[in-house]
């Protein structure tokens, strides 16, 4: 067996430092407190460091990074409380299937920022991974470790939920009171 | 009806996920349908502000100043202070030859290093996975709760988590379980507590070359002892910090557990 050299920091860093702020907002996303998103992401890259020599340069970096993120946040989220996911209840697939609500146009930052943390985390993650980090759903099916049917079905109830908890809110507003879709 | 079809496909049309074919024929349900083309609009504006608003997080500052510092820190520990470890434990060696440490090496090479000969070859199979996954990949030493380990082995493996649970000894269970790589090679992975103890019983498809025949075989490899077999095109393993005849009784405890649900579960 042939043991390879250590490689050495600065091409790590190189490689792996660039995708620091998408790891730590995916990380602080996930876990919904940024103390422990920054312990996260520095274990991650630990991690990462640990299993470098390992890595075959010229595959994908980033996507290997939040795997890693991924996994290092799943372990985080055990240690304290175990928050696996909500069953795939009646109810979330009949609302996965009712028609779309009126969102407001005017919707804060904020607004949205709070409607997706209150998403079950397993969904969060692929709605994250998906429409915010662009991830492909094949590339989120090996991140997540689950079936691309999962991932499928988790990306269509998680935006649902979210359309849903704006367009409660626009109701807030006013907006879409008239029975409109 | 076509409307509504239409629209369960609205977001992989966005994430350009689906088939050239049905790609077409959205594109051109669209042009006639301004219904659905709102609906797209009021889709592509909110995946949008989502993005833009998770974005908007800043990086704390000192972050990535604290992450390099811990790489690098890293990076010269085990070299100082492992070898200082690794010198000073008792080394157990029954197999064949002895390796020679080099400055290189990782930890987990450097223990690796220790077994040479054919045999011990296809024990460190396993020793591999261990020293990777459980010794330098810290788990929290609680109990895994049985959901959570079904849906972490899948299907094939699922089942067997609560009969290998059923074979331990009192006080003893299961932290976790899933399936992992190594050094290219797949696993499925089973990370006990006995006693204090850290105890990995590990499955991995045996490969051309590889065999062990009917035999259970024990090696010591630094601090770590290694019980080896072969069952139904699979290597298993039992690895632990336990003392030889700790580890093997574990192993002879859990060996025909695991061969009949290897008997069971493989074609």
């Amino acid at each position: 067996m042939v043991f390879s050299r250590r490689p050495r920091t600065d091409e790590f860093e190189k490689a792996a430092i660039p995708h620091l702020s998408e790891l730590y907002r995916t990380a602080a996303r996930l876990l919904g407190d940024s103390a422990k998103a920054e312990d996260v992401v520095q274990e991650t890259y630990l991690q990462a460091w640990r299993s470098f020599d390992r890595f075959e340069s010229g595959t994908n970096c980033r996507a290997w990074l939040f795997k890693i993120l991924v996994n290092t946040v799943h372990h985080h989220r055990r240690k304290g409380f175990n928050l696996r996911l909500v069953k795939d209840s009646e109810e979330v697939l009949q609302q996965a299937v009712a028609p779309a609500a009126p969102i407001p146009e005017q919707i804060t930052e904020g607004e949205i920022l709070r409607a997706l943390d209150g998403l079950p985390v397993d969904y969060r993650a692929a709605v994250l991974l998906a429409d915010v980090e662009e991830f492909s759903y094949k590339e989120i099916a090996g991140l997540l470790d689950v079936p691309i049917g999962t991932v499928m079905s988790r990306l269509s109830r998680g935006r649902r939920l979210l359309r849903d908890r704006l367009a409660e809110l626009a109701r807030s507003y006013g907006i879409g009171q008239e029975g409109g879709r | 009806m076509r409307c509504e079809q239409m629209r369960e496909n609205l977001d992989a049309y966005l994430s350009r996920e689906l088939p050239f074919e049905n790609r077409r024929e959205i594109a051109r349900h669209l042009e006639n349908c301004p219904e659905c083309a709102a609906d797209l609009a009021a889709r592509t504006r909110l995946r949008q502000q989502l993005r833009a608003a998770v974005r908007a997080t800043s990086v704390p500052s000192g972050l990535e100043t604290k992450v390099r510092g811990a790489v690098r820190a890293e990076a010269v520990r085990p070299r100082t202070g492992l070898w200082a470890v690794a010198a000073a434990a008792a080394i157990v060696i029954i197999m064949t030859g002895v390796g020679i440490l080099r400055k290189q090496a990782s930890p987990e090479d450097a223990i690796l290093q220790k077994t040479s000969g054919p045999l011990a070859a296809v024990l460190k199979v396993g020793l591999i996975d261990h020293l990777h996954c459980a010794v330098f990949r810290k788990y929290p030493r609680t109990p895994a709760p049985p959901r959570q380990l079904s849906a972490e082995l899948g299907p094939q493996f699922a089942e067997l988590a609560p009969l290998i649970q059923a074979k331990l000894p009192g006080g003893s269970y299961i932290i976790e379980a899933h399936h992992c790589t190594a050094r290219g090679r797949l696993y499925t992975h089973f990370i006990l507590e006995d006693g204090g103890k850290l105890v990995s019983l590990i499955l991995t498809p045996r490969q051309s070359g590889e065999a062990m025949g009917g035999s259970i075989y024990q090696t010591g490899v630094d601090r770590f002892q290694v019980v080896g077999f072969e069952s139904h095109s699979y290597l298993v393993y039992v690895i632990s910090d336990m003392d030889a005849t700790g580890n093997l009784q574990l192993s002879a405890g859990l060996a025909p557990t695991v061969r009949l649900y290897l008997a069971a579960h493989t074609g």
